[in-house]
């Protein structure tokens, strides 16, 4: 981080001009891409401690395990991209994504009398679960945007609406490998590569690709940073605020689901109480990549390499020795501590920079 | 000069302003000498004011005189370069604002400092709740002695009501009580009645009043030239950060205040009649936006206005006549209670910004922070008004930014690079930008809110310059603006709006400042 501080402005002109020249350039580069340069380095540098203090994390094996550890947290981290670029947050996606994997894990396992034709969803329970997802998402943008209650409180509520409906379903039982569809199973097991890439990871790529698409280069990912960046500028350059929050908690909520089913696929069993560290996973590696939590800066490209220096990092820590798995815990939250923490700081960099220009 | 005016020269040193009648008591508070430079520009130069005892002084003077700087110096907020300050006879210095706080001088700013999500009692109280026995606070105390002390002033309110649920007028009489629960003997209140409709100004005067009654001495700052008639007992006039004038009020009408405030010495003059304008002959193009009886409940009243294709219709009025509201009421930020607007002639009813966009409407508001992002690069703020058009539903850059490039060379941002983030702009190539945002489409209606306030000279043409050229390409441009200057410079018609009405029509005829602050 260190190269984005900008010196003292005011230097002297003159014998010193060519040289500042230059070195002010870089500087404002650096500072202009503080955002990704920070955690860039970051990056880098997990990496290579964990290259020289332990043997294991160096090998191809290795890093496929990271993949198919990070792959949902992945997917799960896209909508939370959109999200918090929109200066919202969601904190219902762990329990959504818990009920969404159950409920396709129950569609999968159950039939039903209608009409005199018995219905057997079979995998396709999985579009129905996932329709149901970003259909929890849309309410959830929806009581936000345009009833006025805040992202954090309605989110917080719908925490434990999904949650309470997962045990509903599934009468708190877990579902066991039978009722998970196969597809899912095999999509999520870390054995099954193509190139050498789990499935997992692919489909992680293609979500992160699609999201980084339709943020860089469609209107609506546009009008998401914007809005995000200044809402109110933005509701007076003609930009519909409200569907642009309530679609982006659409997402989250879609995305959410993605990683839940993933996440049954993985485990091969539906557990209505598991997956609740998926929220501060995904906001830790989002934060980590140094999308701003006060909306408007940021995007997929940070979060990807959040999540590489989040899956680094767990994974990491793991691998050496005689560190307690408790421990590994607290350290979690104490890295998303310093995740916020680059996060202001990036911040304040900007706003020096901003005054020196 | 007959009247009894002191007026101070600009060589002699200033002993301050006497006191006309001199068989009044012992002024409260005299200010000396006082000068104050902001940078190179003198806010206040050699200015001397006097408060005596059960006084209402106002305060006038154009936008920019000092008024509010040389209120600055007095509540501690500002330390003077020069002169002094007495209270009670005795030199003070005001380190802060919570000295002169402790010395009784109290302020009410037009921006409220109340806490809007608090109680009435509790922001009577602010940072004194009272406490009991237990060290708890004694909300029961707390609200006899609020409700107590305002009814002591004549002000009657729920005051277990929040704050932000009272109307503005209230909100500033809760303020007003703060301030004399504190134990205020000086209170200031700078440009109070801008913002509050008439039964409300008219409560305030009451209060004020009142106030006076009990011994308090008042300072009012407004610009509404007959509220400090009526209310002031004198009145002093400050002119380009100079003490022009002090006088009873008694017998001075306003257009004496406006001549004093504009001036009428040679220079002055001068000034003013190259300030004053011929408006020229009506066009007759076909009419673009026509508003009838449009009202909006203690915003404004019955406004009626038409703008035709490349005209430039100018609006002036001081701040809180309504003309924002007009303003947001067309962009659809506020939904008219009757009247009709047409665009081209049809009945339109946005109901919000985006809609309006759609219309062709364009809004360029009176506060640039409501309208730049600053964090993103200056080709974003310039293309999302009509990122629609503009682009597909996957997009390029390249091109985009062509476009904004374009634009950024038509409105003379500088520098001249799209990919600059807008907040690295200076103020006045900021709001070029947010003019810039408007012209990716032309627009049928571009309202214009103060759109050159605090620029420099220079910038300040550029746009004044672009705002003509878009009127020669068929524009209708609606110029709402306190500034008198702009207004009378850039308009082929100007109406003046005042307390949330039309009050007066200027067409193909001579018009000058004082003409238009006389209708204000
Ligand atoms: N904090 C400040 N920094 C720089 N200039 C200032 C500041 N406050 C006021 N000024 C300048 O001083 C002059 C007087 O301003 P002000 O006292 O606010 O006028 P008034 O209240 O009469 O409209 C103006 O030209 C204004 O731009
Ligand atoms: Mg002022």
């Amino acid at each position: 981080m260190a190269q984005g501080i900008p010196q003292p402005i005011g230097a002297p002109a003159g014998e010193r001009r060519a040289s500042g020249d230059l070195g002010n350039r870089v500087l404002r580069l650096a500072s202009r891409n503080a955002r990704l340069i920070a955690p860039l380095t970051t990056l880098i540098a997990l990496f290579v401690f964990f290259s020289l203090v332990t043997d294991v994390f160096l090998s191809t094996r290795n890093f496929q395990n990271i993949v198919s550890q990070i792959g949902p947290v992945a997917v799960a981290a896209c909508g939370i991209t959109f999200v918090l670029l929109c200066a919202e947050i969601d904190l219902s996606i762990a329990s959504v994504a818990t009920f969404t994997g159950v409920l396709s894990a129950y569609i999968f396992g159950n039939s039903w009398e209608m009409f005199g034709i018995t219905l057997n969803l079979g995998v396709w329970g999985v579009l129905v679960a996932a329709i149901v997802a970003a259909g929890i998402g849309l309410l959830n943008g929806f009581f936000v945007a345009y009833v006025g209650i805040p992202s954090f409180m309605m989110t917080l509520a719908m925490l434990t609406i999904a949650a309470g409906m997962a045990e509903y379903v599934t009468k708190g039982r877990i579902l066991p490998a039978a009722s998970v569809p196969g597809e899912l199973q095999d999509l999520a097991s870390a054995g099954n590569r193509f190139l050498g890439i789990p499935y997992i990871g692919i489909v992680a790529l293609a979500v992160l690709i699609v999201s980084d698409v339709v943020l860089s280069y469609t209107k609506f990912g546009r009008y998401v940073y914007m809005t995000g960046g200044n809402r109110e500028a933005a509701e007076m350059s003609g930009v519909n605020t409200r569907r642009v929050v309530m679609l982006s908690l659409m997402v989250a909520g879609f995305t959410a689901g993605l990683a839940g089913m993933l996440f049954t696929g993985r485990l091969h069993n539906a557990n209505p109480a598991g997956g609740t560290e998926l929220l501060i996973q995904t906001i830790a590696a989002v934060v980590l990549g140094g999308t701003s939590l006060f909306g408007g800066e940021g995007g997929i490209k940070n979060t990807f390499i959040g999540l590489l220096i989040f899956g680094i990092l767990s994974n990491g820590l793991n691998l050496i020795e005689g560190l307690s798995i408790h421990f590994k815990d607290a350290l979690e939250g104490i890295i998303l501590v310093g995740a916020l923490l680059l996060n202001v700081l990036a911040l304040r960099l900007e706003r020096v920079q901003t005054r020196a220009d | 000069m007959d009247e009894p005016i002191v007026l101070v020269g600009r060589t002699t040193p200033n002993p301050g302003p006497q006191t006309p009648d001199p068989g009044a008591a012992e002024p409260l508070l005299t200010l000396t000498g006082v000068s104050k430079r902001f940078g190179g520009a003198l806010a206040l130069d050699d200015v001397g004011f006097d408060l005596l005892p059960g006084e209402i002084h106002g305060l006038i003077g154009e936008n920019g005189a000092g008024k509010s700087t040389l209120m600055k110096i007095l509540s501690g907020v500002h330390s003077p370069d020069e002169g002094e300050i007495a209270l009670r006879g005795e030199t003070v210095r005001f380190g802060s604002p919570a000295e002169a706080k402790a010395r009784g001088i109290g302020m009410i700013y037009q921006e409220l400092s109340v806490m809007p999500t608090l109680t009435v009692a509790e922001n009577v109280y602010l940072g004194r709740q009272p406490t009991n026995r237990a060290g708890l606070v004694d909300w029961k105390r707390m609200r006899q002695r609020s409700a107590a002390a305002l009814r002591e002033l004549g002000i009657t309110i729920d005051v277990t009501e929040r704050l932000g649920k009272l109307s503005l007028g209230q909100q500033q009489l809760v303020e007003i009580g703060r301030v004399v629960f504190s134990g205020a003997d000086v209170i200031v209140l700078d440009e109070p009645t801008s913002a509050l409709s008439g039964p409300e100004a008219e409560r305030l005067f009451a209060v004020i009043r009142g106030l006076r009654a009990r011994g308090k001495s008042l300072i009012f700052i407004s610009h509404f030239l007959e509220d400090v008639l009526a209310v002031a007992d004198r009145v002093t006039v400050l002119k380009n950060a100079r003490h022009v004038a002090t006088m009873p009020s008694q017998g001075v009408t306003k257009h004496r205040l406006i001549e004093l405030m504009i001036g009428r010495d040679a220079t002055s003059l001068a000034e003013a009649s190259e300030g004053g304008t011929t408006l020229p002959p009506p066009v007759n193009s076909a009419p673009v936006l026509e508003l009838t009886g449009l009202s909006l409940t203690g915003q404004f009243a019955d406004v009626g206005l038409t703008v035709r294709a490349g005209e430039i219709v100018g609006v002036f009025g001081f701040l809180g006549a309504g003309m924002t509201e007009v303003a947001r009421t067309l962009f659809g930020c506020l939904r008219p209670l009757t009247g009709t607007m047409r665009l081209n002639g049809r009945v339109i009813r946005p109901a919000s910004p985006m809609a309006a966009t759609r219309l062709g409407i364009a809004y360029l508001t009176e506060n640039r922070r409501a309208t730049l992002f600053p964090r993103h690069e200056v080709y974003k703020n310039i293309t999302l008004a009509h990122l629609n058009r503009l682009v597909g539903p996957v997009f390029r850059h390249p091109s985009e930014i062509a476009v904004a490039g374009s634009l950024v060379n038509r409105t003379g941002v500088r520098p001249a690079n799209p990919t600059m983030r807008a907040g690295h702009l200076s103020g006045g190539n900021q709001q070029k930008v947010v003019l810039a945002k408007w012209l990716t489409r032309q627009p049928k209606l571009l309202i214009l809110n103060e759109p050159t306030r605090g620029m420099d000279v220079g910038a300040k043409r550029e746009v004044l310059d672009l705002i003509k050229e878009l009127r020669a390409e068929g524009v209708a441009i609606l110029l709402l603006s306190t500034e008198p200057e702009t207004v009378i410079a850039e308009s082929d018609r100007i109406l003046v709006m005042s307390k949330g009405r039309i009050t007066k029509e200027f067409a193909n005829e001579r018009v000058s400042k004082d003409q238009l602050m006389e209708f204000a």
